[in-house]
């Protein structure tokens, strides 16, 4: 009896499984792309709205938005409206696959923007086959470089400069500016930081103290507190960090409580000052001192065009949230995004807006210090950065005054300062 | 020299916060026999009930044992509302081990969602009360500070005040009765229910200090996905079970030794190995001593 | 007839999958991909904790093995595909064993402790050996659906029946080892170990038999799951998954078999129609982030208190007290 039972619930669930799916099937698609219509055009993005790896990320959909609403106010793309659709992946690659799947197939997205994560980029790829169906994958918030490889993710692009660029840019300005002092580096032991030592080896820097940590571990109690002892025991002049922010708050947290004094430099990604006072207010005077790399202008530069436009952009949009590095980094992505699709032209198609990054996208206006290096063969896009020092309100202020910015590539390029003027912002920071 | 005493006074304050999370965790664990990711969530609330008191008083000495008494009332809630339905409609059986588990987990991503709707997702600071700077000694900073001081005195008050009643008071009897053996305890005239909706109050007062200071002692940061959160519950449970889950003094060794080991293992060896230790360290207690250092041989059969 | 044949059952469901394949769009193609890996990864939960009686928390690790083990047979030896599987299979049972041998000398809360300390560690365990590809992890292609199937056959049409199939012959396998000898001493175990103990049961043996059968299903799930994400990493197996393998467990009844398909379509559906309700409305941003994880987790919740034993045992139990009065 108990077997007839289950062959019955078997059945019956085969049954609803199948009438579900049937009843779900939708008409063949339009012979146009996607996404795209005489008056709209539909945008998605994958990243961590909750879950562990979310604080700070989670903004920049919001920043995206704010600048895309800002568009539309201004008469939109070549008479289109951007919509965003936002899908939280929880920075976990089976989830980010399964809702870019969700945008590409059933929101029906004309491209995907911003996708967060290295995991989680490389499976959408892969899953997705975002090459073969020719969906375009714009700007990825990631600093591995193989996504600018135009072979391996042709219709993929970069935006961030990859860390063996940070890595090796850091390099040169230890060997330059540091050449005689002992010398620490603190890195979390994966990707992100093995990217790191790849470059900084090319650089040809040895530091005299190597202090990995496993990822997550930074937000344990013991672990600030060892790295301090073990750069008090190694006597440190020079101390490098090439972390998360969590872990850059940890390391100044318990260098201030072990008294501890020495040269800061920290990487992009860790030394994101808005984040750390994000974490404690009382952190931020910590930063002073400290030596910073971004590429972007810093979002304390009030004199900056860029920045006071997405400032009172954002102020609008979302008053209640404060504008930081991710604030930045998400409208600017977004004034990219809208740059490409306007030179895109009115016929919009997917292979055209690839083609037209490719072609044009080196000399696009966008907030950027350095120049975006988009070709045929490499999706690259920031290719440097400039150095800073932090003041004591926690505002990055550039060495010598002015952005004195630093490009190379992800191979084995030299470092040269760069001699890029950045374009000027078009009229009212809309890309034209 | 100065190093190894850094080293072992980083080993003990690591280990004094694990140990706040390892008591609240013996207590839910001796009080209902129950593994409660319930717990989690509300130690979680009560610090951001912490939080929000720390904001309206300015003064952390009267969040603490308001967020405390909060706690302890919020807990006392759940387990009313929640984990006596819970246990009316399961039956015995495999169905009992982890029927509950689900549920908690259910109710911790309840809370969670419900604190981001509230305080929302980012995050929120709670000051802390003492200095965290190291007291200096003969011109060396070390690593321990009043902020540390504090927390391994709460540690040792809990443990004093707990092992009391538990030990030394009726109340603490018919807990210890009603968890153990809830029938026999009912057959005695002991009120199961209210003791154990008592027993959750207790560890909902213990987890809402946990909660606030292991926050102030950290970064001070606060928000409803913290990794901290979530590691300090691991490795909170990791030291409860290294101790023995059923003793309380148990928890807090074995959270030392805890702290002390990965202590050693971040300096002297290397930080990667961190969680690998601490999973080594676990496997290797419940293969040679399941029941801890400090629990009974009887212990081990839930 | 089906009661004397379920082979022929399974069969017959297989027909209708390959059917309704050809019709429905590709979202669901792929959906059904998954929910045939949540099936396998349920079943393994369902014969460990609902016939053993032992419960696992970190099932996901077990899972990760399987994906890691396919994914590197795969791109070091360019092992066919069903090969790559199979090394899965044996690889996590090999971990399942040795894990198995610690586990039956522990109980209860020790157990679930142990399990979740394990699927907490296994990512750093990733990053340690530079071989398993670190944080961004390995990619595993299966290759394009052969030519002769035409040109049309998509991509994730391929993974849908891979994984169905994979998961009817799991499925059959498992529900005929349960009805052996073998199911009936687990059960018996559960029930009571000391009687089985005296019944003749050796009761370790027994345990670790079922939870080496319960990794190497979790490993081909695992594996499966990595062909449908194309790559394997870290990310891709974190505590979430457990517990959400756990929660399907549950939802589906943990005690049976039968009920197993919906806890894998619940954990695959109901995200997405908890995303596509709460995008209806125009919410600020705080609401649709914490929407769908309230609604989720009251879901969970209701589910658990009020059906706690899953909708199979709850209709063969109201059956029987029908039958009885």
């Amino acid at each position: 009896m108990i077997r007839t039972n289950r062959q019955k619930l078997a059945l019956t669930s085969a049954l609803l499984a199948v009438a579900a799916l049937t009843a779900s099937s939708l008409p063949a698609q339009a012979a146009s792309d996607p996404g795209v219509t005489a008056t709209s055009i539909k945008l998605g993005i994958t990243v961590p709205m909750t879950g562990i790896a979310s604080p700070g990320y989670n903004k920049i959909p919001g920043a995206m938005k704010a600048y895309f609403d800002y568009v539309n106010d201004n008469g939109g793309v070549n008479g289109r409206k951007i919509t965003l659709v936002i899908k939280d992946d929880q920075y976990i690659p089976s989830t980010a696959v399964a809702k870019a799947n969700e945008l590409i197939l059933k929101d029906k997205v004309f491209a995907l923007v911003g996708t967060l994560g290295t995991a989680s980029t490389k499976a959408i790829s892969a899953s997705t086959q975002l090459a073969k169906r020719g969906i375009p994958s714009l700007f990825v918030n990631t600093g591995f470089s193989g996504f600018a490889d135009a072979k391996a993710y042709p219709t993929t692009f970069s935006i961030l400069p990859s860390y063996q660029m940070e890595a090796k840019i850091m390099g040169k300005f230890l060997a330059e500016k540091y050449a005689d002092k002992k010398l620490a580096l603190i890195y979390q032991d994966d990707d992100f930081g093995r990217d790191a030592l790849a470059g900084f080896k090319q650089a040809g820097i040895t530091f005299g103290t190597y202090i990995p940590y496993a990822s997550g571990s930074q937000s344990l109690p013991a672990t600030g507190a060892g790295w301090i002892s073990k750069l008090k025991a190694s006597g440190a002049e020079v101390t490098v960090l090439f972390g998360v922010s969590s872990a850059s708050t940890a390391a100044l947290a318990n260098a201030y409580a072990a008294q501890y004094k020495t040269q800061w430099v920290l990487g992009s990604v860790g030394g994101d000052a808005t984040t750390i006072a994000a974490t404690n207010k009382a952190y931020v005077p910590l930063l002073y001192g400290a030596k910073g790399f971004s590429f972007a202008p810093a979002p304390t530069d009030a004199t900056d065009e860029y920045i006071k436009l997405f400032q009172s952009i954002y102020a609008t949009a979302q008053p209640t949230q404060t504008f930081d590095n991710n604030v930045v980094a998400g409208m600017s992505n977004a004034f990219l995004a809208v740059q490409a699709l306007k030179a895109a032209g009115s016929d919009l198609t997917r292979a055209g807006l690839i083609k037209t990054i490719e072609t044009k996208g080196a000399s696009f206006a966008n907030p950027f210090l350095t120049p975006l290096g988009y070709s045929a063969t490499a999706h690259v896009g920031a290719t440097g950065y400039w150095i800073g020092t932090y003041d004591p309100t926690g505002a990055l202020k550039p060495d010598g005054g002015k952005y004195t910015v630093y490009t190379t590539d992800s191979g084995n390029g030299p470092v040269v300062e760069s001699s890029y003027k950045r374009p000027a912002m078009p009229a009212k920071g809309l890309p034209n | 020299m100065i190093q190894f005493i850094n080293m072992l006074l980083i080993g003990i304050g690591a280990g004094s916060i694990y140990a706040l999370m390892a008591i609240a965790m013996v207590l839910v664990w001796r009080s209902t026999r129950v593994i409660n990711f319930a717990q989690a969530a509300m130690a979680l609330l009560s610090t951001y009930i912490g939080f929000e008191l720390v904001q309206k008083t300015g003064n952390f000495w009267v969040a603490l044992p308001l967020a405390m008494v909060l706690g302890a009332l919020f807990s006392a809630l759940i387990e009313i509302i929640f984990i006596r339905t819970l246990i009316k409609h399961s039956t015995s059986g495999p169905v009992a081990g982890i029927v509950p588990i689900i549920a908690t987990l259910g109710l911790l991503g309840f809370i969670r969602a419900t604190i981001g709707f509230i305080w929302g997702n980012q995050n929120v600071q709670i000051p802390a009360p003492l200095s965290k700077i190291g007291f200096t000694v003969g011109g060396e900073t070390i690593a321990l500070s009043p902020m540390n001081l504090l927390v391994l005195l709460t540690v040792i008050g809990m443990v004093v005040v707990l092992g009391y009643i538990f030990q030394k008071t009726n109340l603490g009897l018919s807990l210890r009765a009603s968890a153990y053996a809830p029938e026999i305890a009912q057959l005695a005239g002991i009120r199961v229910g209210a003791i154990r909706t008592i027993g959750w109050a207790i560890a909902g007062a213990a987890g809402a200090a946990a909660g606030l200071l292991q926050t102030v002692n950290g970064t001070g940061a606060l928000s409803p996905d913290s990794l901290e959160f979530s590691l300090l519950l691991t490795f909170g449970f990791i030291a409860a079970v290294i101790g023995g889950l059923e003793s309380l003094p148990g928890a807090v060794l074995g959270a030392l030794v805890l702290g002390l080991v990965l202590a050693v293992v971040q300096i002297y060896i290397s930080g990667t190995l961190v969680f690998i230790v601490a999973f080594v360290l676990l496997l290797v207690v419940l293969l040679i001593r399941p029941q801890g250092f400090i629990g009974a041989k009887a212990g081990r059969r839930a | 007839m089906l009661k004397k044949h379920p082979l022929l059952g399974f069969i017959f469901f297989g027909l209708i999958l390959f059917l309704a394949s050809n019709r429905v769009d590709e979202l669901r193609v792929f959906q059904g991909a998954t929910v045939a890996v949540y099936v396998i990864a349920i079943a393994s939960i369902i014969l460990l904790t609902g016939y053993s009686g032992q419960v696992s928390l970190g099932h996901g690790a077990l899972l990760a093995i399987g994906g890691y083990a396919a994914a590197l047979s795969r791109n070091h030896w360019g092992v066919p595909v069903w090969l790559a599987f199979c090394i899965a299979v044996l690889a996590a049972a090999l971990g399942g064993y040795l894990l198995g041998l610690a586990a039956a000398r522990l109980s209860g809360p020790y157990l679930a402790g142990t399990t979740l300390a394990l699927a907490i560690g296994l990512p750093s365990i990733a990053n340690q050996f530079s071989i398993l590809g670190g944080e961004q992890g390995l990619a595993f292609d299966i290759g394009l659906p052969p030519a002769t199937l035409g040109a049309d056959f998509t991509q994730y049409k391929w993974f849908f029946w891979i994984a169905c199939l994979a998961a009817l012959i799991s499925i059959y396998w498992l529900r005929n080892v349960m009805n052996s000898r073998y199911g009936r001493s687990w059960k018996a175990v559960r029930s009571n170990d000391v009687a089985a103990e005296l019944a003749g049961i050796n009761v370790g043996r027994n345990k670790v038999l079922a939870f080496t059968v319960s990794a190497g299903l979790a490993g081909l799930a695992g594996a499966l799951l990595a062909m449908t994400i194309s790559t394997v990493s870290p990310g891709a197996f974190p505590l979430t998954l457990s517990f959400s393998l756990a929660t399907g467990a549950v939802l589906s009844g943990v005690t049976t078999l039968g009920g197993v398909m919906i806890g894998a379509v619940t954990l695959v559906a109901i995200p997405e129609i908890v995303d596509s309700v709460v995008s209806r409305f125009q919410s600020s941003d705080v609401v649709a982030n914490n929407l769908p994880g309230l609604v989720v987790s009251a879901l969970l919740i209701l589910t658990v208190l009020f059906v706690p034993n899953g909708p199979v045992e709850q209709m063969r139990a109201r059956r029987e007290k029908r039958a009885k009065s």
